[in-house]
């Protein structure tokens, strides 16, 4: 049956050149389920709910069992078979029109082939174990290096094709970098390995890129997406949580080599393991990943239920590829899976201690500050009660149901208990048919670009058929019989010839398999946002090696975080954790960071196992015009300087390599010269451009040259004149006379005791801010002159903290408001007409505020007004123009189509 | 096999076999280009996957503009009036209205409160309309008036999600995704949705209210800002102006191609396209965003403001935009909660002053529209995510010094205009206290079957394959409704 499966999904390619199959048998699973399923399994499919008639296809019995003195399919006969009479039926054919789908002449042919044939069944490959299948005969025996290419090979030569040839070195060592580590290789290392005449150079190389620490970052940033990670809490007011704890165990477990059963167990249950570690406790973040809504008002259960039924849903796809989150409300319409059973599995979820909580209990201290989500079980005595919720409605429970696995599967495990550690052990057993199955498209598709089954979230009758079942097979029983090792797993896979491809393509290659599903050469795709941005900073030098820690802020446009009810602020990272690897970039999900969403990352809000791979304008705005792509390019270009030494074509190839890999062609020396020429010629006319070039850091980062122009009251007693009556008209104008006024340092206000903590809740540690002059009344006037130390000035804000409303004045011009009520901490961007007024010297600030209604909490109001200096560039040299062409040069350099694409 | 990867295939190998042999002949980018953008079919182009595309039939909107009022304002403040209300105001709201209901902040008994205004006909079809909204009032012949709207989300995040993706859970595409991936964009230079935000804050669910879920991530809103640069990563970075960009790009160009004759790679060519398209839209961008290129009397007709953020502006860009062919404008207006748990958020005080907001502008977008010949093809819709309580708001269990209203999933209010819709028309009615919808409830799934509709789309037929379903806006199954009454 293997075989014919290998040699059906054969003829899904060749079906569409050569549709003459006639004497093949009709085969169930390749040629007639994906129809039915397409066409007729939602009303007429395993879910009682939804069907129509009475008339069941998915299942032999039913569909040819008589029902009113009418059988849907007559084995044998297709004219007798209503099913035929109904898709052929000239004015009311099945399915209906208003479904907008039809079957073709084709697809007609093949059923009614089918049923004449005697319609036999054959349950969904992917619900019968694998089989390890002999390798395939083949002819060009001197080809294959591993098992894989048997595989690969055989079916290319069923379809009357070659292999590639094997990669040049650079490619090589460039696609191995890229795949396992994320990063592209330094000079030496490439020099080291196309000079290495070693018959087992590669193997060494793989070996080296195994056992290196920027391994488990590559392949935690692959697990992040499907644990759907993030920094944030998600919903309406996104606060910020710390698990980024349970991220650097992920990237500890790749590096460790965790085999995957183990892997698993620890994720989704090491808090039932006896005695549990803290390593143990913080993998179990895994399904803590969940949201959790703060959002006045809601009904905590609610979410509570959302987080489980997530859970339940990301385990069905993250380990068998199946889509059980949508038998939520109703049976599942094309799988095995009844509503029952989906709260069968959700039983097993159902009895955590995590509720939805504020602070997002339990959770687990680590050292001093450091705490990070963990599951904890519910006690015995606190034990729920789960039922199926009908139509999905938590509100509407009815039967109750005990955990237990779908009845399609293989059994629970006789000795393991009913709780998320048997259930972990239920998904690893080695009887489960979908587990390595899946794991092993997995690890296939981010290295070749497309699973062998391209559908990774869908292995289910809905999903896309293997394009090699018996590969596929081989694979995850070898994952298995590898004691679920998965560097051992990806060894296999980059040893392979088929892996070591050349990838480029002719035009007829590409016109017979645009995708490369027959894998007649190497992958070539896009590269994963992560990588895009990693191989920028690491070509460049600016990357840090820093490993592990709190998520960092790099430069992101400004604005960008603007959450309700949020005092969060990003603020850029100092130091190297501005050029930190993406993986440790903080991830707040209503707001992911735009340049790597640009590229498709995902937002953490839902599991991703497939990231759609676009091309966008947008894309290319961001390599272009990105402020650190042209940091990097001016660092790439200094590095190019320091290191090629004086000669022009030395420094243009070591630039090109450092970015490509690969040696230029003459061809493409030729035009970077030219560039350079243009590009000097331009900014030898352009002194100012050709500064801001050479040092855009400088300029870009605003935190840096951030000055307090009045300081808010943390940072020492500010003196103002202040009056608590109203003064009159005139009041904010430089030539008014403040003589009369009260004169006092900020903050003005009271601070109310603190409530003790609610039982249950932690106390917050509350540092009261230092209230110097009191102010206990409802409005409150301010004035202050204030210093501008120079010219230059620019992007003048104020920040003010107050629980009310104000206004401000500069200079007599208004210069913002608190627009609304303001509640916590706002920035407003000083109007421009006033900050046309602010001279150097002497300048006058204004502000009138009126606080919130009463209340008996704190009340005060700090003011700050912070500018940025201008940017201290360094003297002009004579060879700046040279040395800005080379940034240009560099900048294009990072923006070729090649630098994105692994090939 | 899913349908989405078949088309897109077959969709890539045409494409491909075109374009290469175009490319390779020497002829000139625009004419690759040009071929991407004439290619209207059913299904997206891998390479230009915002190129116009032919609706399922022919539509009655080319375009639209959402103005959403982020918070919910109170329908009985401003289109319901209700004057059996007013009889009850201040008594205790009786208990089968309270039975097995859920409120963000209301406990215990409320009283009922009345509307806080007045309200008059206007126009020929004698629409009711408060004495807020006096300019509003101007165009009421052009309005078509939803009074029975009914949502079963209650609080904004879930309630704003629910009425653009079609669900009030994250990780749902947007309208404004699915019809730029039904439909594509008819302007290359420009992003195809776009989504304006004032009132200081994004809305309560966050950029998920325009993003793309499972549709590719080149469907999102994208989110054009007044202040900075209009669109992310648009303006040039230092040292950077456009001569210096054309001489960089010229030679990107070239550089990619000589990388195209050596590896073939079709990819390479559909992101050389993607570079010139991002020159094109640093251009265009910046001049479509740029209010202060109007004549004044426009800018004061809308009360708009260069320079300073704020709603009215974005009507004015809303215009410019689907001028220039921009298929689905966004416009998100943040302070609509009105509590009345302070000064800030109470229907005396605040609610005047937020609809003096948005009131000139909103009938000025109308007017100009209309005007211009535009509104006849542009689908403006107003509205919030829910209603507000007939019974005043008593957080706490207490009444303070101010006036405001919880909120009310029942019934609610949104108006459209344009676009196929019908004028000086109104549809559905609540009972005589504004509590439940009596007559034809419209769902958000039937305000998005109509609108899909009215653009051409079949909302039952319009999907896309993910996670083994069907994916649509309009959810899984098929109760919602196509609001037939409400075209013209």
């Amino acid at each position: 049956m293997r075989r014919r499966l290998a040699l059906g999904a054969a003829c899904l390619f060749l079906s569409c050149v050569n549709p003459g199959v006639a004497e093949e048998p009709v085969r169930y699973n390749r040629d007639i389920r994906p129809i039915l399923s397409k066409n007729c399994f939602a009303c007429h499919g395993p879910d009682e709910h939804s069907r129509q008639a009475g008339v069941r296809l998915d299942d032999r019995a039913y569909a040819t069992g008589e029902k009113g003195g009418l059988r849907a399919i007559v084995p044998g006969n297709s004219a007798a078979s209503r099913a035929v009479i109904r898709i052929t039926h000239p004015r009311r054919p099945m399915p209906p029109v208003e479904t907008g789908k039809k079957l073709s002449e084709r697809e007609i042919e093949l059923v009614k082939r089918w049923i004449d044939q005697g319609a036999p069944y054959e349950s969904h490959w992917a619900f019968e174990p694998p089989v390890r299948h002999p390798l395939p005969r083949v002819r060009q025996t001197a080809w294959p290096r591993n098992e894989i290419d048997y595989f690969v090979l055989a079916r290319l030569e069923a379809e009357g094709l070659r292999p590639s040839p094997e990669a040049d070195r650079y490619t090589l060592i460039r696609r191995l970098y890229l795949d396992l580590v994320g990063l592209p290789p330094p000079m030496a290392a490439v020099d080291a390995f196309v000079n290495d005449t070693r018959p087992d150079s590669y193997e060494r190389l793989v070996e080296e890129l195994l056992n290196s620490p920027h391994y488990g970052e590559r392949w935690a940033a692959v697990w992040l997406d499907l644990a759907r990670y993030a920094d944030s809490k998600g919903y309406e007011a996104d606060r910020l949580r710390s698990i980024w704890p349970w991220r650097d165990w992920v990237i500890r477990a790749f590096n460790d080599n965790l085999p995957y059963d183990r892997f698993t167990t620890l994720q989704l249950a090491g808090d039932l393991l006896p005695e549990p570690s803290q390593d143990q406790l913080i993998a179990t973040g895994f399904h803590r990943n969940t949201m959790t809504n703060d959002e006045g008002g809601t009904d905590d259960e609610e979410f509570r239920d959302a987080a489980v039924k997530d859970r339940v849903a990301t385990t069905g796809q993250v380990w068998m590829g199946l889509t059980w989150g949508c038998a939520q409300c109703h049976n599942h319409k094309y799988d095995p899976l009844s509503q029952r059973e989906f709260y069968q599995l959700y039983a097993f979820f159902n009895q955590t201690e995590d509720s939805d909580q504020f602070d997002d209990r339990p959770r687990l201290k680590l050292d001093g500050r450091t705490t990070t989500l963990i599951m904890r079980e519910l006690p015995p005595e606190q034990r729920r009660q789960t039922r199926v919720h009908q139509r999905g409605n938590f509100l509407d429970p009815g039967d109750p149901v005990e955990p237990d696995v779908p009845a399609a599967f293989h059994p629970f495990p006789d000795d393991a208990p009913r709780n998320r550690l048997g259930l972990a052990r239920w998904l690893v057993d080695k009887r489960n048919p979908l587990t390595a199955r899946v794991a092993v498209n997995r690890f296939w598709a981010r290295l070749f670009g497309a699973g062998l089954v391209e559908t990774e979230e869908d292995f289910g009758n809905q999903g896309a058929p293997p394009s090699h079942p018996e590969l596929l097979d081989w694979l995850a029983t070898e994952f298995m019989r590898l004691d679920w090792d998965m560097k051992a797993l990806l060894r296999t896979i980059v040893l392979s010839a088929a892996y070591r491809q050349s990838s480029d393509a002719t035009p007829e290659l590409i016109e017979r398999d645009r995708f490369n599903r027959l894998l007649a050469r190497g992958p070539r795709v896009r590269l994963e946002a992560e990588i895009v941005r990693d191989q920028m900073l690491a070509a460049s030098g600016l990357l840090s090696p820093k490993m592990y820690g709190p998520p960092v802020m790099p430069l992101q446009p400004e604005g960008v975080w603007q959450v309700v009810y949020s005092r969060d602020r990003w603020e850029t990272s100092p130091g190297e954790d501005r050029y930190r690897r993406a993986i440790y970039t903080f991830r707040r999900r209503t707001s992911p960071y735009p340049a790597l969403v640009t590229f498709d990352a995902p937002s953490g809000e839902i599991c991703t196992l497939r990231r759609v791979r676009t091309n966008t304008p947008l894309q290319a705005l961001v390599n272009l015009n990105d402020p650190l792509a042209l940091e990097a390019a001016s660092h790439l270009a200094a590095r190019v300087a320091r290191e090629a030494g004086g000669r022009f074509e030395d420094r243009l190839r070591h630039a090109f390599r450092l970015v490509l890999i690969r040696p230029p062609q003459q061809a493409e020396l030729d035009r970077l010269a030219k560039l350079y020429e243009e590009a000097r010629a331009k900014l030898s006319r352009d002194p100012l451009a050709a500064s801001k070039l050479l040092e855009p850091a400088k300029i870009i980062y605003a935190e840096d040259r951030l000055e307090a122009i009045v300081p808010g009251a943390a940072a020492g007693a500010v003196e103002w004149r202040f009056r608590q009556a109203d003064p009159g008209a005139g009041w904010e104008q430089p030539g008014y006379d403040d003589g009369h006024w009260e004169q006092g340092a900020a903050l003005f206000g009271r601070i109310a005791p603190k409530k003790p903590p609610k039982e249950g809740e932690e106390e917050l540690v509350y540092n009261p801010p230092p209230v110097r002059t009191s102010w206990d009344s409802e409005r409150l006037w301010l004035r202050r002159v204030f210093e501008v130390p120079g010219d230059g000035y620019e992007n003048f804000r104020l920040r003010v903290e107050f629980r009310g409303s104000f206004e401000v004045w500069i200079n007599g011009v208004h210069a913002g408001s608190s627009g609304e009520e303001s509640a916590g901490p706002l920035e407003v961007k000083v109007a421009p007409l006033a900050a046309a007024t602010i001279r150097p010297g002497r300048n006058l600030l204004a502000i009138a505020a009126r606080r919130t209604a009463a209340g008996d909490g704190d009340q005060y109001i700090d003011v700050a007004l912070t500018a940025l200096r201008p940017p201290a560039l360094s003297p002009p040299r004579p060879d700046d123009a040279e040395r800005a062409a080379w940034v240009a040069v560099a900048h294009v350099l990072l923006n070729l189509d090649e630098t994105v694409t692994k090939r | 096999m899913s349908d989405r990867w078949e088309l897109l295939r077959n969709q890539t190998r045409r494409y491909f076999l075109r374009s290469c042999s175009v490319c390779l002949g020497g002829l000139a980018l625009g004419e690759f280009l040009g071929y991407a953008a004439r290619a209207a079919a059913q299904e997206p182009s891998a390479a230009n996957p915002l190129a116009p595309r032919r609706p399922h039939f022919a539509p009655k909107a080319k375009r639209v503009i959402y103005l959403h009022m982020a918070g919910a304002p109170s329908q009985l403040e401003l289109f319901e009036n209700k004057p059996a209300l007013r009889k009850y105001d201040g008594q205790p709201c009786p208990q089968e209205l309270l039975e097995g209901k859920r409120f963000a902040f209301i406990q215990g008994v409320p009283q009922m409160l009345a509307g806080q205004y007045e309200f008059r006909r206007h126009g020929e079809s004698g629409l009711w309309l408060s004495e807020l909204l006096p300019h509003l009032a101007t165009v009421a012949d052009e309005l078509t008036v939803i009074r029975s709207m009914t949502t079963d989300q209650f609080n904004h995040a879930p309630a704003q999600l629910l009425m653009h993706t079609g669900n009030q859970r994250l990780g749902y595409a947007s309208i404004g995704a699915w019809a730029t991936y039904g439909l594509g964009t008819e302007n290359q230079n420009l992003p195809g949705f776009v989504v304006l935000v004032s009132g200081g804050k994004t809305p309560d669910a966050g950029k998920s209210v325009w993003g793309s879920g499972f549709l590719p991530a080149v469907y999102q809103g994208v989110q054009c800002r007044s202040e900075g640069e209009p669109v992310l990563y648009l303006n040039d970075p230092p040292g950077i102006d456009r001569e210096l960009r054309r001489t960089t790009l010229d030679a990107l160009s070239d550089l990619n191609r000589l990388q195209y004759e050596q590896f073939g790679d079709p990819d390479t060519l559909a992101r050389l396209g993607q570079y010139e398209l991002a020159f094109r839209m640093q251009m265009e961008a910046p001049e479509a965003m740029d209010i202060s290129r109007e004549p004044p009397a426009v800018l004061e007709a809308y009360g708009a403001h260069p320079g300073k953020m704020g709603f009215a502006n974005n009507c004015l860009l809303a215009r410019r935009l689907v001028e220039r062919g921009v298929r689905y404008v966004q416009l998100f207006d943040w302070g609509w909660d009105h509590h009345g748990n302070n000064e800030r958020t109470d229907l005396r005080y605040d609610l005047p002053r937020k609809v003096a907001e948005i009131d000139r502008p909103v009938a000025a977008l109308v007017r100009d529209l209309r005007e211009r010949g535009l509104l006849e093809e542009t689908l403006v819709i107003w509205g919030g995510e829910f209603g507000r309580t007939p019974m005043r708001e008593n957080r706490g269990g207490n009444y303070g010094p101010y006036i405001g209203r919880d909120h009310h999933p029942h019934a609610f209010t949104i108006w459209m205009a344009g676009g196929g819709v019908k004028r000086g028309f109104v549809y559905g009615a609540t009972d005589d206290i504004g509590y439940y919808v009596v007559e034809n409830p419209v769902r958000p799934h039937d305000l998005q079957a109509t609108i899909l509709t009215l653009l051409g789309l079949d909302p039952y037929k319009f999907r896309y394959p993910f996670q083994g379903l069907d994916q649509r806006l309009i959810g899984p199954t098929d109760e919602a409704k196509v609001i037939r009454d409400l075209i013209a």
